[in-house]
């Protein structure tokens, strides 16, 4: 008992300053973690911060390119805001927004989905073909445009040159107000359905095989298969390919600037298209920043809370 | 055999052969002309430049490899499409960007891109004997087509290639003639031919390009109405009136029921190809695009095109004039190369060479224009195109109906014109909702520029 107690002083006091020394020692590297990612964090503000200030304090300004005087204008600091309410085409924009994002962003999960599956297989041809499935997607985007606008514009496309020479209805997809928006929906999905394709396959790829076969066993077809299995695994790959493209629907320019230039009329004229015409054509800088501002605050909102779905259903898997 | 360089004597016929070879050089070194002066001044200098895609610029670019040779310099001159040049020189102008040397000053934009000060004074370029020679003659400009490059003091910021006046050509008169018809000259007329001609030998009868606040003013001002109340004074748009929405019902008809399929996209290119192939017979266009109809290699339609007024509404005929010019922007790098080059490209002998050799016809130097080799290239099976130029530039300049063009707000107020055509000829809207809409965009859009109108 004696023995312990003399035992136990020393340690108790070779502990503390230990202690210590490893408190100092933490904060020491701490601060040295802070100092190492300052130049990060320098950049990080240079970047991204400060334009985004800018943005932000331009956004109460009626700032327009060919009068420099109005850069300090706060006379009407929510000029921009409550016209931005009053504004039918800014509406007709967002709305013309959600109908491309739905659209393209359900057509390529549904298509990348289905080739995925359909690639899912270890042969030397479906390599090959995984290959050329990503082609679309490497592409500059402004090729895939000019690709497209070959293929919609009558007089020099061979598409509907043959349906044309086979008797069928071969309308220019690019100046009916109907099939306009659906010309764009259908270049996105084509360039960019790759992306969630790769995502999901290598999910599938991922995917245990036990399930299956206990399955499989148990008597499921494969449509059950399908349903109770696989599809709950994909959830998150799907969730956050869908994310991605979401965001980047958002971001839609060249296939609209070439095939369309937000025409006919505004049928296929979107808020970040608006935003271009606003800024560049016509020097309205301060109202398109109130746009912008607008823009990021929604997606903003819309990623987290996607994010906050993504994560739950994550945490469940 | 004696070796003369060995026993370094001269023979009388070296020594009169070294004397030819001095008088010679001495003469050139004498009179040589200003620019071979500068052939080492601009050596290694490599410029850029840019203009819209046009049938002047493509010539122009044949004919770069004499420039470069003469002065040492490089020209590097990009030919984006209209709309997509214009936002980009927006763009770097606005930001006073240092990306090129010389550009072209859009007629729609003159008034803006000059008034915000974004191009270079050249006054002073003009005034420097060492930089422009007296023959280069800056006067011999013809003033309507220099008007929206000069500023209000009077202070030259460009000089123009081309003073655009709009005429109407038929690629395929011969079909308008086997109709019993002849070439419209009224907006009855017009409708009549092209319901009588209308996919006729697999032509369609009418065809204009997507840049509709160019093409339909006309027929606006034709149909008795206008764009703004008074412009440059009063900018109020006047664009929801009777006459309004009379005038983009019968343009957007002609697009809708005579022009290929898809016209509503075309470019200015696409359009001009049609006409060029006999895929489309008629259009209202400004002459530079009209002429090489006849005259251009690439013509299928040389022998059966036919040049004509463009036709009156009952208010009268309005063909639409521009005039685009070259000019410095003010951050650009090699101010005194450009200068060179805007000289040498808008010199007399280019004017003349791309006139003659060419066949470009909307030229703006009086002397050429005065010119006999011209209205002998501008004549084209007994039709006279000259006069027909001539005569829209005298009814533009004596009216002043193109004013409502180089306000500064035009884009924004055009970019409302051409939304509500495609919306009619698409059918959206009606005409009398499309220039309602219009009128109220417009509207919201200067208010928001802080222009005041009477509404």
């Amino acid at each position: 008992m004696d023995q312990a107690k003399t035992k136990s002083i020393p340690v108790a006091e070779t502990v503390v300053p230990a202690r210590i020394a490893a408190k100092t020692r933490y904060q020491t590297q701490r601060r040295a973690y802070r100092l190492y990612l300052l130049p990060s964090l320098a950049v990080l503000v240079a970047v991204t911060v400060a334009p985004t200030l800018f943005l932000l304090v331009t956004s109460f300004t009626p700032l327009n390119l060919t009068l420099p005087e109005t850069i300090g204008d706060f006379s009407r600091p929510f000029f921009n805001y409550t016209f931005l309410l009053q504004d039918k085409r800014f509406h007709n924009s967002v709305w013309v927004q959600i109908k491309l994002s739905l659209a393209t962003v359900s057509l390529q999960l549904l298509a990348g989905l289905a080739i995925a599956l359909l690639l899912n297989i270890r042969t030397k041809f479906l390599e090959a073909c995984r290959t050329i499935f990503l082609i679309p997607m490497v592409l500059p985007p402004i090729v895939v445009a000019i690709i497209w606008k070959v293929l919609y514009t009558p007089d020099i496309s061979p598409v509907l040159w043959a349906l044309r020479s086979v008797g069928l209805p071969a309308p220019s997809l690019i100046t009916e107000p109907d099939l306009a928006l659906w010309s764009i929906i259908i270049a996105d999905v084509w360039e960019w359905f790759p992306f969630t394709m790769l995502m999901i396959l290598a999910s599938l790829q991922m995917m245990p095989e036990e399930p299956i076969e206990a399955a499989r066993i148990d008597g499921a077809n494969s449509w059950q298969l399908f349903l109770c299995i696989i599809l709950p695994f994909l959830r998150p790959a799907l969730l956050v390919s869908g994310l991605f493209r979401l965001i980047d629907s958002i971001k839609a320019f060249p296939l609209i600037y070439i095939l369309t230039y937000g025409g006919p009329g505004t049928v296929t004229e979107v808020t970040n298209f608006y935003v271009f015409i606003q800024a560049f054509n016509f020097s309205y800088l301060g109202f398109s920043s109130g746009i912008t501002v607008a823009m990021v605050t929604a997606t903003f909102l819309l990623s987290w809370w996607i994010i906050k779905i993504v994560g739950t259903k994550v945490e469940i898997e | 055999m004696k070796n003369k360089k060995l026993d370094g004597k001269m023979t009388r016929r070296t020594f009169l052969k070294s004397a030819a070879t001095t008088v010679a050089f001495g003469s050139i070194g004498l009179k040589a002309p200003v620019v071979l002066g500068q052939a080492k001044k601009f050596k290694g200098v490599t410029i850029n430049g840019a203009t819209f895609q046009h049938f002047h610029a493509t010539c122009l670019k044949e004919y770069l490899p004499e420039f470069e040779e003469m002065t040492g310099m490089k020209v590097n001159l990009e030919l984006p499409a209209f709309p997509i040049y214009n936002q980009r020189a927006d763009l770097e102008l606005s930001t006073k960007g240092r990306a090129w040397d010389f550009l072209n000053i859009t007629f729609i934009y003159s008034g803006r891109w000059i008034g915000a000060g974004w191009f270079t004074n050249l006054e002073p370029f003009l005034k420097d004997p060492n930089l422009t020679e007296p023959a280069w003659e800056p006067d011999d400009f013809v003033s309507g087509a220099q008007s929206c490059l000069v500023d209000s003091k009077g202070n030259r910021y460009g000089f123009a290639w081309e003073a655009g006046a709009m005429i109407m050509a038929a690629s395929r008169g011969d079909i308008i003639e086997k109709a019993g018809m002849k070439l419209p000259e009224t907006f009855d007329d017009l409708v009549k031919v092209c319901e009588a001609t209308n996919n006729k030998e697999g032509v369609k009868a009418f065809v204009n390009d997507n840049l509709h606040h160019w093409h339909w003013p006309p027929y606006l001002m034709g149909m008795g109405g206008k764009i703004f109340k008074d412009p440059p004074e009063n900018l109020t748009p006047t664009l929801d009136t009777p006459e309004s929405a009379r005038a983009a019902e019968y343009y957007a008809n002609l697009l809708r029921k005579y022009a290929p399929d898809g016209a509503l996209s075309y470019t200015m290119d696409q359009a001009h190809t049609a006409m060029l192939q006999g895929r489309a017979n008629i259009q209202t266009q400004s002459i530079s695009w009209q002429v090489p109809l006849a005259k251009s290699d690439k013509s299928q339609v040389r022998e059966t095109v036919r040049f004509g007024f463009m036709p009156a509404g009952p208010a009268g005929a309005f063909p639409c004039i521009n005039s685009h010019g070259f000019g410095i922007p003010l951050g650009a790098k090699n101010k005194e190369a450009a200068w060179e080059f805007i000289k040498w490209a808008l010199s007399k002998k280019m004017v003349k060479r791309l006139a003659v050799e060419k066949g470009y016809s909307a030229v703006c130097r009086r002397s050429v224009i005065n010119s006999p080799e011209y209205k002998r290239n501008m004549t084209h099976k007994g039709q006279d195109i000259a006069s027909l130029y001539l005569r829209v530039l005298e009814l533009g300049g004596r009216t002043g109906y193109m004013k409502y063009r180089i306000v500064p707000v035009f884009p924004q107020v055009g970019d409302k014109i051409n939304k509500a055509i495609e919306r009619i000829a698409t059918n959206q809207q009606s005409a009398e909702e499309a220039v309602k809409q219009a009128q109220a965009e417009a509207i919201a859009d200067l208010k928001k520029a802080g222009v005041k109108i009477d509404i």
